[in-house]
């Protein structure tokens, strides 16, 4: 048994009373919504028309939300309905990023997600939802998909159906009879400030600003897009400045403890107090700190701890708590055993613990954001690397601004230089890659051009490039004495170009 | 097929999960509306449950009277929710957007629940409660002091959308014995009354949509307009199952952008495509030459106009070709822009739906230029050719779709004519010359003794509000304003009284509409009040069972008149009382469910009977289904055999409600009543036609009548679910105009009428016709203070200045803005546009026939400049009072034949007595 729905839109006339009797069964907050519809405009006088598009939660039988969800508080019930259980969310808004169709949303009065849930509570009474019985067209079908008799099922069999964004592999169960596609595909639509009827919230005009003028060169002449001329507001870009902060300072943390451990395993220095206890210092006061951003960023902070007890295994927040916790413990063994006697032998025996759980604190990211499938432009192969190399670059220009100030062995400093440049390097040709080549699709070009040439250029290349990467190689490799100063731009740097790209990957429309 | 195996976790409710087997239900059956147990929805997945009693009752938001359902709380008496009426037979269960949003404006934080006094000057905002014995009191001496002292026509009562009140008011007026119904009818629907009414007796059209095979609207019903919901269906019915949709309409309306053409033409110019289309049918000999033979006056338009020819069908054919041969499609390409080979295709594609050609206008073009009303009748006149009156898929007179039961005792009509609602200048109206009152008062044609607004909102809806504030600020015009109104309005600001009436699940009506070729009643009920009762509580009157439920001292209209006419006429001696007796108890006050009980017991056929099979009194039956269907398949209405009836294949038939008791091709009315070259339906240039605007002087055409699909005028200003979709009227602006004028989207422009200005800004669009600016007339409301007066989700707190002479100003001190309230929501208000209220700058501009205030204006359209703030309203009400006496002027005063103020036969709400037509 599958529930779906079809939207028929030969029948619908974008009378938006599913939106308004969804929003009285389900009690939805100003600001929210869990369908709505939107309006399209194509053609010239007289051969205009307006289309609409009754935009919803897909039910995906492979839905992303499910998956990244740490605490199973979106799950896929038997019946193909994906409900949601707000006791058990915790407000990481990842599954806003995973999935592909801006479904969910923030519900203000339990700080938790919610999103359309095929009115579950009412078909637990044999009751189909509230926008099904609502519409005066019948124009919302709902109904078994696997039964072949059923009307949705034949809806499905016999007419020409599609679904949004199919590309995304998400196998969604809400089916388009007449719809209109350019209404389905936001890279087919030109940026509006405002509604024939209706406003855009102040943050959705700014990043529609934002992102128009790297739009209008990527995706040419806008007589050629269709003109969204009403649309509900969504919260923009869920995730910001502590979810940046938290990749840079992960990559501290990450890259302090993999110095170390590199230290160790080339027998750089045999012993420096940088390495044995200043290294795994940094590492767990960065890991603090991003530990306490992860759980400042959550809205219901309370319930950090649902991560442990109520796991999503599929889940990359999931194993990256663990992972993280378990590079805490060989960070802390590594500071505990420092001052030891013993101290090489320890580090010997944590060499290899440090350089796994370092690494995979540094780059389980590249998996999390992977499953934040939303975001096309966070889809690269290459951030795992990128993320490793950012670890390194991070590491150590750490070690090298604590290790100055306290005094640590010329070979170790100059060890950690040439580990600096070489990650610079490794950085500028990654960054290069990632935003350079022919990219996957328009979205992820789009997102890459806003960075490169639409509103982050200034930060990307005075920040990341030239503070981040051009300033501290030359300060490093040409002027002697200069290695704080290019350790300092260099990290600061990486937070710009971290922060550009968190942000630059949520800036393209999913609606 | 078995459910393949999931790979995530699975959370504990979906692992206990049995699958359900079987289809969903849309409504919970109605054997268990009685006790029907849900689950909670905030709560879910947690199973918590909830019981309710589910009670029907009637939506209010619109004319529609669609069906709903009350999901009443068992436990906290609260409305949980409104969903549609499974069992009402014009909306079948289903609602628009407005229908849920009824939750809204009960639950509104800041509505009125108890009555108010002005304190301090009228309109200075200072309130006080008081009592509704007060009140009643107060309200009952003066009424009765006027009818004593023979003042009758100083009483008035203005009223927007009257319903199955209808009949419930004229009872009681006519107890009075008063002139005194005022309406909103003509700044909407005036001409196109008039339009159908020339032809067939009845105002109204009701088209058979669901059974068309071309539909050709000059309306938006699938998006507003009566009656929106119920047509949308039958119209998206008819049309998956292939029938064409034509739509003329200036405006890209939702409706035009779903259907197969749409014709923009320049507003005003539909009559001459729609007797192009005319043309087209005769002159290919398309039209159904049996039906008009038979059922048009042919002969009598032979008789007067052509006595050259002989009365032969035959003739009437060539009279036609001559009369129309100036109207080629070409013609009509220069005068409208729409193609010629357009108007040919629509016109051969109406030609092929046989009878079965569907239309409907209401406002639209009627409702927006001088002389809409003959466009009513063009259109009429293609149904009336393709024989497609009454048929199935066509187009019926509206009375015969509608059910109409008598109440018990109906009163004579009063010999009396108020020269305020119906003055001698405009003889053929539809009807009260309303939006003309404040003039009249200046004018020193009278003044009010008692006034009372129900609901609407004149300072706000009507043009020229600023002569209406003139007016009610006026205490020797206005001598006592009572507000009868859930809400404040602009309007309630400037009243003696606001008097808390309930909303659509607060009060008794009876409804019935014509959605479709049949005849129903929908009855509106107090859906507290019926909880309440049904567990053994009971009730004097209603605002008793509000007041037990938490909600205040909230009355109903029915009961408010009943106890009104008794402390008019206490003792009986006036005559009035004994029409607000019981009819089952003798002498004893009536109360309001024996009115109803009566009606279903004695006026409605065929409902005692259904009631008794399910072993119910007929209100019970009622009360439990709040639907009647009472006659299904109306058809040909008209040849149905009635004594002293026309003769027509040589049977005595009950043909229609005109003189000719034919369809009037030929209106000797009009021609007796001084408009001879109006008397067959032609086209009239309109006051904004192309010619009379020079676009090289920044000069446009001002359409300001489309709504929104989602807002009803003034009534849903607190159903923020509705203002959160729609908050803003842009100025709709051809791309071809904005680089004339040099502006985008988002830039201001003044736009100048005869009277002032409103500043407003620009909405760039390819959906409306270069040469048009177009404005919703759904925004812009305002309040004076910032926390009383207005809905303040979706009111602008405004500054209003009265300058020298008649000249006012006003200028938005903000928008909309979060509040704190009991409802968490208020303070998440996320828009600021209150939108403009341009109607403050229109002046009157009545059409001298229907009497309909043609809405659309020639404006001057310009950029703002450094002094203009958005939502700038300036006006100059001398001026507007100068625009009245040209307007005035165009008018042909009674008396028409037999020294008459009015043609007896034609349409008037609330006849007076006979008597009262002749002139002294």
């Amino acid at each position: 048994m599958r529930y779906g729905f079809v939207i028929d839109h030969r029948r619908c006339i974008g009378c938006h009373a599913c939106t308004v009797a969804c929003k009285e069964e389900n009690q939805v907050p100003l600001g929210a919504f869990r369908t709505w519809v939107k309006y399209v405009e194509r053609g010239t006088f007289p051969h205009t028309r307006r289309y609409f598009s009754v935009l919803r939660c897909n039910h995906c039988d492979n839905a992303p939300c499910v998956t990244i969800c740490p605490t199973v508080a979106l799950y896929r019930r038997p019946d193909g309905v994906v409900d949601f259980d707000g006791e058990r969310c915790i407000g990481c808004k990842s599954c806003m990023q995973a999935c592909p169709y801006d479904a969910l949303y923030i519900d203000p009065n339990t700080q938790t997600a919610a999103k359309c849930n095929y009115c579950a509570h009412r078909l637990e009474v044999g009751l189909e939802p509230a926008c099904v019985i609502v519409c005066p067209e019948e124009a919302i079908i709902a109904g078994d998909l696997d039964a072949p008799s059923s009307r949705i099922a034949r809806l499905v069999a016999r007419e020409k159906v599609e679904v949004r964004k199919p590309e995304q592999g998400t196998r969604p169960k809400v089916y388009y009879v007449g719809a209109d596609s350019s209404g389905l595909t936001p890279a087919l639509q030109a940026p509006a400030t405002s509604y024939l009827w209706g406003q855009r919230p102040a943050a959705e005009v700014d990043l529609v600003q934002l992102v128009a003028s790297a739009a209008a060169r990527e995706r040419g002449t806008e007589t050629a897009l269709s003109r969204p001329v009403y649309d509900a507001p969504h919260l923009t870009r869920p995730w910001g400045g502590k979810v940046s902060a938290y990749l840079w300072t992960k990559s501290i943390a990450a890259g302090a403890l993999v110095m170390a451990a590199l230290d160790r395993l080339m027998s750089l220095t045999r012993g420096d107090a940088l390495f044995d206890t200043a290294a795994p210092m940094v590492a767990l006061v960065f890991l603090a700190i991003t530990m306490a951003l992860l759980v400042l960023d959550l809205k219901r902070p309370a319930r950090f701890h649902y991560v442990l007890l109520k796991s999503n295994y599929r889940s990359w927040l999931v194993w990256g708590a663990w992972i993280l916790l378990a590079f805490g413990v060989v960070a802390a063994l590594w500071l505990a055993t420092g001052r030891s006697p013993d101290a090489g032998a320890w580090h010997r025996a944590l060499l290899w613990p440090a350089l796994l759980t370092g690494f995979a604190a540094a780059g389980y990211s590249a998996f999390l954001f992977g499953q934040a499938e939303g975001r096309d432009f966070w889809q690269s192969p290459l951030l795992l690397p990128h993320l490793m190399v950012a670890a390194l670059l991070a590491g150590a220009a750490a070690l090298l601004i604590v290790g100055t100030a306290m005094g640590a062995s010329e070979s170790a400093l100059l060890g950690m230089g040439g580990l600096l440049a070489v990650s610079l390097i490794l950085h500028a040709v990654l960054l290069f890659a990632e935003l350079g080549v022919t990219h996957a699709n328009a979205d992820v070009a789009l997102a890459a051009r806003l960075i490169t040439r639409g509103g982050y250029r200034a930060r990307f290349w005075g920040g990341a490039v030239l503070v981040g990467i051009a300033v501290p190689l030359v300060a490093i490799l040409l002027l002697p004495g200069a290695l704080v100063l290019g350790s300092v731009l260099a990290l600061a740097g990486l937070w710009m170009y971290e922060d550009v790209w968190v942000k630059a990957g949520q800036s393209i429309p999913l609606s | 097929m078995t459910t393949p195996p999931l790979p995530e976790p699975l959370h504990p409710v979906a692992r206990e999960m049995s699958e359900r087997d079987g289809g969903l239900a849309a409504y919970p059956p109605v054997a268990r509306w009685d006790d029907w147990e849900d689950y909670d929805a905030v709560a879910w997945p947690r199973k918590v449950k909830r019981r309710y009693s589910l009670i029907p009752t009637i939506c209010f938001n619109c004319e529609a009277a669609c069906g709903l359902l009350a999901y009443v709380d068992h436990e906290t008496l609260a409305i949980k929710k409104f969903e549609g009426n499974p069992l009402h037979p014009g909306s079948r269960g289903r609602n628009c957007a407005k229908g849920p949003a009824t939750l809204n404006q009960v639950q509104d934080p800041e509505r009125i629940l108890y009555p108010l006094r002005r304190v301090g000057k009228r309109g200075e905002g200072q309130w006080e409660r008081v009592t509704w014995d007060a009140v009643l009191d107060d309200i009952a001496g003066r009424i009765r002091r006027a009818l004593v002292e023979g003042r009758q026509k100083e009483i008035m009562y203005h009223l927007g959308r009257p319903g199955h009140e209808l009949v419930y008011l004229q009872r009681v007026f006519h107890a009075w014995g008063i002139d005194g119904h005022n309406s909103h009818t003509n700044v909407c629907s005036a001409s196109a009354r008039a339009g159908y009414a020339f032809w067939h007796g009845m105002d109204r059209p009701s088209p058979d949509h669901a059974n068309a095979r071309f539909i050709l609207l000059l309306s938006s019903h699938l998006e507003t307009g009566h009656y929106f919901n119920p047509h949308a269906q039958r119209i998206i019915e008819a049309k998956m199952r292939g029938a064409r949709v034509a739509v003329i309409d200036s405006r890209l309306s939702n409706t035009a952008s779903m259907a197969d053409f749409w014709l923009s033409p320049w507003p005003g110019t539909e009559a001459a495509i729609l007797l192009a289309m005319a043309r087209v049918l005769v002159t290919e000999r398309l039209y159904d030459r049996g039906f008009v033979e038979k059922w048009v006056n042919w002969d009598e338009y032979l008789r007067e106009e052509r006595p050259d020819l002989p009365v032969t069908f035959d003739a009437f054919h060539t009279a036609l070709e001559e009369l129309y041969a100036a109207y080629t499609p070409e013609f009509a390409e220069r005068e409208s822009g729409v193609p010629a080979a357009t108007i040919v295709e629509v016109a051969r594609a109406i030609g092929g739906a046989g009878g079965a050609l569907a239309t409907h206008i209401w406002r639209n073009t009627a409702a927006g230029n001088l002389g809409g009303w003959q466009v009513a009748r063009a259109l009429e006149l293609l149904v009336v050719l393709m024989g497609a009156v009454s048929t199935p898929g066509g187009t019926a007179p509206s009375a015969w779709n509608k059910a109409i039961p008598a109440p018990p005792m109906m009163p004579p009509p009063g010999k009396v004519w108020s020269e305020l609602l119906m003055p001698k200048e405009y003889p053929l109206a539809f009807f009260e010359m309303s939006f003309l009152l404040p003039h009249f008062l200046r004018e020193g044609r009278g003044k009010l003794a008692m006034y009372f607004t129900r609901v609407y909102n004149p300072v706000w809806t009507n043009p020229d509000g600023m002569s209406w504030i003139e007016m009610l600020t006026d205490e020797a015009k206005v001598e006592r304003h009572a507000c009868l109104t859930p809400v404040w309005s602009e309007t309630a600001w400037f009243a003696d009284y606001v008097l808390p009436m309930g909303h659509a699940s607060e009060r008794h009506d009876l409804m019935s509409q014509e959605t479709h070729a049949a005849r129903w009643i929908g009855f509106r009920q107090p859906v507290l009040r019926v909880a309440l009762e049904r567990r053994g509580r009971t009730f004097d009157l209603t605002w008793q069972a509000h007041e037990a439920a938490g909600l205040g001292q909230v009355w109903e209209e029915d009961e408010f008149w009943i106890e009104l006419s008794w402390r008019i006429d206490p003792d009986g001696a006036l005559g009035i009382r004994k029409y607000f007796e019981s009819p089952y108890r003798p002498g004893e006050k009536l109360r309001i469910e024996e009115q109803y009980r009566w009606i279903f017991e004695n006026s409605v056929p065929g409902l005692p009977e259904a009631a008794r099979a399910e072993n119910l009194t007929p209100l019970a039956y009622m009360r439990k289904y709040g639907a009647f269907l009472v006659e299904d398949h109306v058809y040909r209405t008209h040849e149905q055999p009635e004594t002293g009836g026309v003769v027509v294949d040589g049977v005595a038939r009950r043909g229609f409600p005109t003189p000719s008791r034919k369809l009037e091709f030929f209106s000797k009315t009009l021609k007796d009543w001084k408009w001879p070259e109006h008397a067959v339906p032609a086209y009239v240039r309109s006051h904004v036609h192309w010619s009379l605007i020079d676009r090289a002087r920044n000069e446009m055409v001002l359409l300001p009548t489309f709504r929104l699909p989602t807002l009803i005028h003034t009534r849903s200003g607190n159903a923020k679910w509705l203002y959160e979709i729609s908050h803003t009227n842009p100025l709709w602006l051809h791309p071809e105009d904005a680089r004339r004028l040099g502006v985008a989207t988002g830039d201001l422009l003044k736009v100048a009428t005869a009277i002032g200005h409103f500043v407003d800004k620009v909405w760039v669009t390819e959906s409306i016709r270069p040469g048009v600016v177009a404005c919703s007339h759904h925004l812009g409301r305002w309040r004076l203070a910032e926390t009383a007066g207005g809905e303040r989700w979706s009111t602008a707190l405004v500054d209003l200045t009265h300058e020298a002479g008649g000249r006012w100003r006003m200028r938005q001190l903000h928008g909309v803005r979060p509040f704190e309230s009991a409802d968490p929501d208020s303070a998440r208000v996320w828009w600021d546009d209150a939108g403009v209220h341009q109607n403050l700058t229109f002046p009157v501009q009545p059409d001298p026939v229907s009497g309909q205030h043609c809405w659309h204006q020639k404006v001057t359209v310009a950029r703002a400049g450094a002094e203009d703030r958005y939502g700038d309203i300036v006006v100059d009400t001398e001026k507007s009072f100068e625009v009245y006496r040209q307007w005035l002027a165009l008018a042909r005063p009674a008396p028409g034949p037999g020294n008459l103020r009015r043609p007896l036969w034609l349409p008037r709400a609330f006849k007076p007595d006979a008597s009262a037509y002749r002139l002294p």
